[in-house]
Protein backbone atom coordinates (compact mmCIF):
# COMPACT_ATOMS: atom_id res chain seq x y z
CA UNK A 1 0.00 0.00 0.00
CA UNK A 2 1.12 3.28 -0.94
CA UNK A 3 0.01 6.58 0.36
CA UNK A 4 -1.20 7.46 -2.51
CA UNK A 5 -3.65 4.82 -2.41
CA UNK A 6 -4.43 5.60 1.68
CA UNK A 7 -5.25 8.39 0.16
CA UNK A 8 -7.81 7.67 -2.25
CA UNK A 9 -9.25 5.23 0.27
CA UNK A 10 -9.94 8.17 2.51
CA UNK A 11 -11.59 10.42 -0.24
CA UNK A 12 -13.83 7.61 -1.04
CA UNK A 13 -14.46 7.42 2.68
CA UNK A 14 -15.08 10.73 2.53
CA UNK A 15 -17.26 10.39 -0.42
CA UNK A 16 -19.68 8.12 1.10
CA UNK A 17 -19.89 10.13 4.52
CA UNK A 18 -21.18 13.24 2.33
CA UNK A 19 -23.87 11.56 0.67
CA UNK A 20 -25.02 9.57 3.88
CA UNK A 21 -24.81 12.96 5.40
CA UNK A 22 -27.23 14.09 2.50
CA UNK A 23 -29.73 11.58 2.90
CA UNK A 24 -29.76 12.21 6.63
CA UNK A 25 -30.40 15.47 5.91
CA UNK A 26 -33.55 13.96 3.89
CA UNK A 27 -34.77 11.94 5.76
CA UNK A 28 -34.87 13.80 9.40
CA UNK A 29 -37.61 15.17 10.31
CA UNK A 30 -36.80 17.44 13.34
CA UNK A 31 -35.76 20.73 11.52
CA UNK A 32 -32.51 21.29 13.64
CA UNK A 33 -31.12 17.60 13.03
CA UNK A 34 -31.49 18.50 9.16
CA UNK A 35 -29.80 21.79 9.59
CA UNK A 36 -27.10 20.00 11.16
CA UNK A 37 -26.88 17.26 9.17
CA UNK A 38 -27.15 19.51 5.97
CA UNK A 39 -24.30 21.82 7.40
CA UNK A 40 -21.96 19.21 7.98
CA UNK A 41 -22.31 18.03 4.37
CA UNK A 42 -21.11 21.19 3.19
CA UNK A 43 -18.11 21.34 5.60
CA UNK A 44 -17.21 17.34 4.19
CA UNK A 45 -17.51 18.74 0.96
CA UNK A 46 -14.89 21.34 1.23
CA UNK A 47 -12.13 18.86 3.01
CA UNK A 48 -12.99 16.51 -0.13
CA UNK A 49 -11.71 19.22 -2.07
CA UNK A 50 -8.68 19.65 -0.48
CA UNK A 51 -7.93 15.40 -0.47
CA UNK A 52 -8.74 15.58 -4.32
CA UNK A 53 -6.59 18.37 -4.95
CA UNK A 54 -3.68 15.94 -3.02
CA UNK A 55 -4.81 13.10 -4.68
CA UNK A 56 -4.05 14.92 -7.89
CA UNK A 57 -0.95 16.06 -6.83
CA UNK A 58 0.77 12.83 -5.57
CA UNK A 59 -0.12 11.42 -8.48
CA UNK A 60 1.58 13.85 -10.81
CA UNK A 61 4.58 12.92 -8.10
CA UNK A 62 4.53 9.28 -8.76
CA UNK A 63 2.94 8.73 -11.93
CA UNK A 64 3.21 5.04 -11.36
CA UNK A 65 0.39 4.43 -9.24
CA UNK A 66 -1.78 6.56 -11.50
CA UNK A 67 -5.68 5.20 -11.05
CA UNK A 68 -4.90 2.77 -8.72
CA UNK B 1 -90.39 -16.35 25.88
CA UNK B 2 -91.87 -12.60 24.98
CA UNK B 3 -89.65 -11.28 27.78
CA UNK B 4 -86.03 -12.71 26.29
CA UNK B 5 -87.13 -10.87 22.94
CA UNK B 6 -87.56 -7.97 24.62
CA UNK B 7 -84.47 -8.00 26.93
CA UNK B 8 -82.41 -8.73 23.93
CA UNK B 9 -84.40 -5.73 22.33
CA UNK B 10 -83.99 -3.49 24.53
CA UNK B 11 -80.23 -4.39 25.50
CA UNK B 12 -79.38 -3.77 21.86
CA UNK B 13 -81.28 -0.30 21.55
CA UNK B 14 -79.95 0.86 24.82
CA UNK B 15 -75.92 0.12 24.11
CA UNK B 16 -76.69 1.97 21.00
CA UNK B 17 -78.00 4.86 23.15
CA UNK B 18 -75.33 4.81 25.41
CA UNK B 19 -72.92 4.64 23.03
CA UNK B 20 -74.39 7.74 21.52
CA UNK B 21 -74.55 9.92 24.78
CA UNK B 22 -70.69 9.49 25.79
CA UNK B 23 -70.22 10.46 22.21
CA UNK B 24 -71.93 13.62 23.00
CA UNK B 25 -70.54 14.42 26.22
CA UNK B 26 -66.85 12.90 25.07
CA UNK B 27 -63.81 11.65 26.43
CA UNK B 28 -64.23 13.88 29.43
CA UNK B 29 -67.25 12.00 30.63
CA UNK B 30 -64.62 8.52 30.51
CA UNK B 31 -61.52 10.01 32.66
CA UNK B 32 -64.35 11.51 35.48
CA UNK B 33 -62.00 13.84 36.42
CA UNK B 34 -65.30 16.19 38.28
CA UNK B 35 -67.26 14.87 40.65
CA UNK B 36 -70.45 15.76 38.27
CA UNK B 37 -69.07 12.86 35.49
CA UNK B 38 -68.28 10.62 38.41
CA UNK B 39 -72.33 11.31 39.55
CA UNK B 40 -73.55 10.95 36.33
CA UNK B 41 -71.62 8.16 35.19
CA UNK B 42 -73.00 5.49 37.93
CA UNK B 43 -76.36 7.18 37.57
CA UNK B 44 -76.57 6.57 33.97
CA UNK B 45 -74.92 3.36 34.35
CA UNK B 46 -77.38 1.77 37.14
CA UNK B 47 -80.57 3.82 35.13
CA UNK B 48 -79.70 1.66 31.78
CA UNK B 49 -79.77 -1.62 34.16
CA UNK B 50 -82.49 -1.37 35.46
CA UNK B 51 -84.67 -0.15 32.38
CA UNK B 52 -82.89 -3.41 30.33
CA UNK B 53 -84.34 -5.99 32.93
CA UNK B 54 -87.14 -4.73 34.74
CA UNK B 55 -89.57 -5.60 32.08
CA UNK B 56 -92.43 -4.19 33.53
CA UNK B 57 -90.52 -0.22 33.50
CA UNK B 58 -91.67 1.77 30.87
CA UNK B 59 -88.72 2.15 28.64
CA UNK B 60 -89.14 5.43 27.28
CA UNK B 61 -89.03 7.29 30.25
CA UNK B 62 -85.59 5.15 31.34
CA UNK B 63 -84.29 6.45 27.92
CA UNK B 64 -85.50 10.14 28.44
CA UNK B 65 -83.73 10.15 32.03
CA UNK B 66 -80.34 8.57 30.25
CA UNK B 67 -80.68 11.43 28.03
CA UNK B 68 -81.21 14.53 30.71
CA UNK B 69 -78.40 12.93 32.55
CA UNK B 70 -76.19 12.97 29.64
CA UNK B 71 -77.52 16.34 28.38
CA UNK B 72 -76.98 18.11 31.86
CA UNK B 73 -73.58 16.70 31.73
CA UNK B 74 -73.03 17.91 28.64
CA UNK B 75 -74.04 21.87 29.28
CA UNK B 76 -72.26 22.04 32.84
CA UNK B 77 -69.45 21.01 30.39
CA UNK B 78 -70.35 23.63 28.01
CA UNK B 79 -70.54 26.78 30.80
CA UNK B 80 -67.48 25.07 32.75
CA UNK B 81 -65.72 26.40 29.63
CA UNK B 82 -66.80 30.28 29.78
CA UNK B 83 -67.14 30.64 33.11
CA UNK B 84 -64.13 30.43 36.16
CA UNK B 85 -66.95 30.81 38.93
CA UNK B 86 -69.12 27.88 37.35
CA UNK B 87 -66.13 25.60 37.00
CA UNK B 88 -65.02 26.58 40.73
CA UNK B 89 -68.20 25.56 41.82
CA UNK B 90 -69.07 22.39 40.14
CA UNK B 91 -65.93 20.67 39.40
CA UNK B 92 -64.21 21.70 43.05
CA UNK B 93 -60.17 22.67 43.50
CA UNK B 94 -57.32 20.69 44.31
CA UNK B 95 -56.39 21.00 48.42
CA UNK B 96 -53.01 21.87 49.18
CA UNK B 97 -51.76 18.58 51.59
CA UNK B 98 -48.35 19.27 51.86
CA UNK B 99 -46.38 22.25 51.31
CA UNK B 100 -42.64 23.30 51.63
CA UNK B 101 -42.02 19.93 52.97
CA UNK B 102 -44.54 19.92 56.10
CA UNK B 103 -48.27 18.26 56.05
CA UNK B 104 -51.22 20.83 56.55
CA UNK B 105 -53.20 19.18 59.49
CA UNK B 106 -55.93 21.58 58.88
CA UNK B 107 -56.35 20.84 55.09
CA UNK B 108 -56.18 17.01 55.86
CA UNK B 109 -59.13 17.30 58.64
CA UNK B 110 -61.13 19.62 56.13
CA UNK B 111 -61.28 16.51 53.57
CA UNK B 112 -61.39 13.65 56.23
CA UNK B 113 -58.30 12.30 55.54
CA UNK B 114 -56.24 10.13 57.99
CA UNK B 115 -52.78 10.18 58.37
CA UNK B 116 -52.75 6.53 56.80
CA UNK B 117 -55.01 7.74 53.88
CA UNK B 118 -52.20 10.05 52.89
CA UNK B 119 -49.78 7.58 53.35
CA UNK B 120 -50.86 5.08 51.04
CA UNK B 121 -51.67 7.82 48.19
CA UNK B 122 -48.17 9.17 48.87
CA UNK B 123 -47.19 5.53 48.36
CA UNK B 124 -48.59 4.84 45.36
CA UNK B 125 -46.88 7.39 43.88
CA UNK B 126 -43.75 5.75 45.28
CA UNK B 127 -42.69 8.04 48.13
CA UNK B 128 -42.37 6.51 51.05
CA UNK B 129 -40.39 8.77 52.72
CA UNK B 130 -43.22 12.50 53.50
CA UNK B 131 -39.74 14.34 54.06
CA UNK B 132 -38.90 14.15 50.47
CA UNK B 133 -42.39 15.71 49.43
CA UNK B 134 -41.73 19.56 48.76
CA UNK B 135 -45.79 20.36 47.94
CA UNK B 136 -48.65 17.86 47.41
CA UNK B 137 -52.11 18.44 45.86
CA UNK B 138 -55.15 16.72 46.76
CA UNK B 139 -56.95 16.46 43.39
CA UNK B 140 -61.01 16.45 43.46
CA UNK B 141 -61.12 13.03 42.37
CA UNK B 142 -58.93 11.89 45.45
CA UNK B 143 -55.79 11.79 43.34
CA UNK B 144 -52.87 12.84 45.26
CA UNK B 145 -50.32 14.78 42.61
CA UNK B 146 -46.77 14.98 44.31
CA UNK B 147 -43.89 17.58 43.62
CA UNK B 148 -40.50 15.75 44.79
CA UNK B 149 -37.95 17.99 46.38
CA UNK B 150 -35.56 19.24 43.68
CA UNK B 151 -32.72 16.22 45.26
CA UNK B 152 -35.10 13.82 45.26
CA UNK B 153 -36.61 14.01 41.02
CA UNK B 154 -35.05 11.46 38.38
CA UNK B 155 -32.12 12.85 36.86
CA UNK B 156 -32.69 14.46 33.45
CA UNK B 157 -29.77 15.36 30.85
CA UNK B 158 -30.84 19.22 32.10
CA UNK B 159 -29.48 18.26 35.07
CA UNK B 160 -26.18 17.15 34.10
CA UNK B 161 -26.07 20.24 31.34
CA UNK B 162 -26.03 17.56 28.27
CA UNK B 163 -27.02 18.77 24.83
CA UNK B 164 -29.72 15.94 23.60
CA UNK B 165 -31.09 16.58 20.00
CA UNK B 166 -34.81 16.91 19.96
CA UNK B 167 -36.99 13.65 18.58
CA UNK B 168 -39.78 13.67 16.69
CA UNK B 169 -42.74 11.19 17.74
CA UNK B 170 -42.26 8.09 15.36
CA UNK B 171 -45.25 6.94 12.70
CA UNK B 172 -46.51 3.45 12.88
CA UNK B 173 -46.36 2.68 8.53
CA UNK B 174 -46.43 -0.88 8.33
CA UNK B 175 -49.61 -2.63 10.70
CA UNK B 176 -50.24 -6.08 10.03
CA UNK B 177 -48.91 -6.20 6.51
CA UNK B 178 -50.77 -3.41 4.91
CA UNK B 179 -49.22 0.12 4.51
CA UNK B 180 -51.03 2.71 6.08
CA UNK B 181 -50.73 5.45 3.82
CA UNK B 182 -51.92 8.45 5.40
CA UNK B 183 -48.81 8.00 8.65
CA UNK B 184 -46.59 7.61 5.67
CA UNK B 185 -47.57 10.84 3.86
CA UNK B 186 -47.02 12.61 7.36
CA UNK B 187 -43.74 10.95 7.77
CA UNK B 188 -42.99 12.65 4.80
CA UNK B 189 -42.28 9.52 3.03
CA UNK B 190 -43.81 7.56 -0.41
CA UNK B 191 -44.23 4.39 -1.07
CA UNK B 192 -41.17 4.34 -3.15
CA UNK B 193 -38.90 4.82 -0.10
CA UNK B 194 -40.68 2.19 1.76
CA UNK B 195 -40.14 -0.45 -0.76
CA UNK B 196 -36.85 0.23 -1.24
CA UNK B 197 -35.98 0.16 2.64
CA UNK B 198 -38.08 -3.16 2.67
CA UNK B 199 -35.87 -4.47 0.01
CA UNK B 200 -32.48 -3.36 1.84
CA UNK B 201 -33.70 -5.16 5.23
CA UNK B 202 -34.46 -8.64 3.04
CA UNK B 203 -37.87 -8.35 4.30
CA UNK B 204 -41.60 -8.57 2.42
CA UNK B 205 -44.80 -6.50 3.11
CA UNK B 206 -46.44 -9.15 4.21
CA UNK B 207 -44.48 -10.55 6.45
CA UNK B 208 -44.05 -7.06 8.32
CA UNK B 209 -46.82 -6.97 11.56
CA UNK B 210 -45.21 -3.56 12.57
CA UNK B 211 -43.60 -1.16 10.95
CA UNK B 212 -42.24 2.24 12.39
CA UNK B 213 -40.57 4.72 11.02
CA UNK B 214 -38.04 7.74 13.71
CA UNK B 215 -37.22 10.84 13.58
CA UNK B 216 -34.19 10.02 11.71
CA UNK B 217 -36.05 8.49 8.48
CA UNK B 218 -34.80 4.67 9.85
CA UNK B 219 -37.32 1.99 9.56
CA UNK B 220 -37.67 -0.56 12.47
CA UNK B 221 -39.61 -3.84 11.51
CA UNK B 222 -41.25 -6.53 13.42
CA UNK B 223 -42.23 -9.50 11.31
CA UNK B 224 -44.87 -12.62 11.66
CA UNK B 225 -41.68 -15.03 11.50
CA UNK B 226 -40.19 -14.16 15.01
CA UNK B 227 -37.22 -16.86 13.90
CA UNK B 228 -35.79 -14.35 10.92
CA UNK B 229 -33.35 -12.19 12.51
CA UNK B 230 -34.23 -8.13 11.21
CA UNK B 231 -31.09 -5.90 11.40
CA UNK B 232 -31.14 -2.87 13.24
CA UNK B 233 -30.62 0.59 11.77
CA UNK B 234 -26.99 1.16 12.02
CA UNK B 235 -26.49 3.93 9.52
CA UNK B 236 -25.82 6.96 11.91
CA UNK B 237 -23.12 4.88 14.33
CA UNK B 238 -21.58 3.65 11.38
CA UNK B 239 -21.65 7.06 9.90
CA UNK B 240 -20.10 8.48 13.15
CA UNK B 241 -17.44 5.72 13.41
CA UNK B 242 -16.35 6.30 9.81
CA UNK B 243 -16.18 9.84 10.37
CA UNK B 244 -13.90 8.98 13.39
CA UNK B 245 -11.79 6.75 11.30
CA UNK B 246 -11.39 9.13 8.36
CA UNK B 247 -10.67 12.06 11.13
CA UNK B 248 -7.40 9.80 12.62
CA UNK B 249 -6.52 9.11 8.58
CA UNK B 250 -5.94 12.64 8.47
CA UNK B 251 -4.34 12.68 11.53
CA UNK B 252 -1.81 9.85 10.57
CA UNK B 253 -1.58 11.52 6.79
CA UNK B 254 -0.16 14.76 8.56
CA UNK B 255 2.62 13.04 10.21
CA UNK B 256 3.94 10.93 7.60
CA UNK B 257 4.36 13.33 4.90
CA UNK B 258 7.38 15.62 4.27
CA UNK B 259 6.08 18.18 2.24
CA UNK B 260 4.94 20.69 4.76
CA UNK B 261 2.30 22.51 2.42
CA UNK B 262 -0.13 19.09 2.59
CA UNK B 263 0.91 18.68 6.28
CA UNK B 264 -0.52 22.06 7.39
CA UNK B 265 -3.65 20.75 4.69
CA UNK B 266 -4.06 17.46 6.79
CA UNK B 267 -4.10 19.07 10.09
CA UNK B 268 -6.34 21.21 9.46
CA UNK B 269 -9.03 18.92 7.89
CA UNK B 270 -8.21 16.85 10.84
CA UNK B 271 -9.30 19.88 13.22
CA UNK B 272 -12.52 20.70 10.58
CA UNK B 273 -13.41 16.94 11.22
CA UNK B 274 -12.51 16.53 14.75
CA UNK B 275 -15.01 19.61 15.85
CA UNK B 276 -17.87 18.41 13.15
CA UNK B 277 -17.25 15.22 15.12
CA UNK B 278 -17.95 16.39 18.15
CA UNK B 279 -20.99 18.79 17.10
CA UNK B 280 -22.64 15.85 15.73
CA UNK B 281 -21.79 13.32 18.31
CA UNK B 282 -25.16 13.42 20.33
CA UNK B 283 -27.17 13.30 16.79
CA UNK B 284 -25.02 10.20 15.53
CA UNK B 285 -25.09 8.18 18.97
CA UNK B 286 -28.13 5.10 18.20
Amino acid sequence: MTIASNVKQCLATIRGIESQLSSLALNSLDEEAKAIFHESAMTIETVKKDLQFRVLELERQEPQYKGS
Amino acid sequence: MNGYLEILLRSISFILFLFLITKLVGKKQISQLTLFEYVSGITIGSIAGEVVTGLEQNYLQGALAVFIFGLVTFLTDTISLKSKKFRDIVEGSGTVIIKDGKLLEDNLKKEKYTIDNISTLLRQNNVFKVADVEFAVLEPQGKLSVLLKKENRPLTPKDLQMKVPNEKEPFTIIMDGKIIDDALRWSGKGRGWLYTELEKMNATLDNVFLGQVDSYGELTLDLYDDKIQVPQPQQRPLLLASLKKTQADLEIFSLSTECEKSKAMYKKNAAILQEMINKMEPYLNG
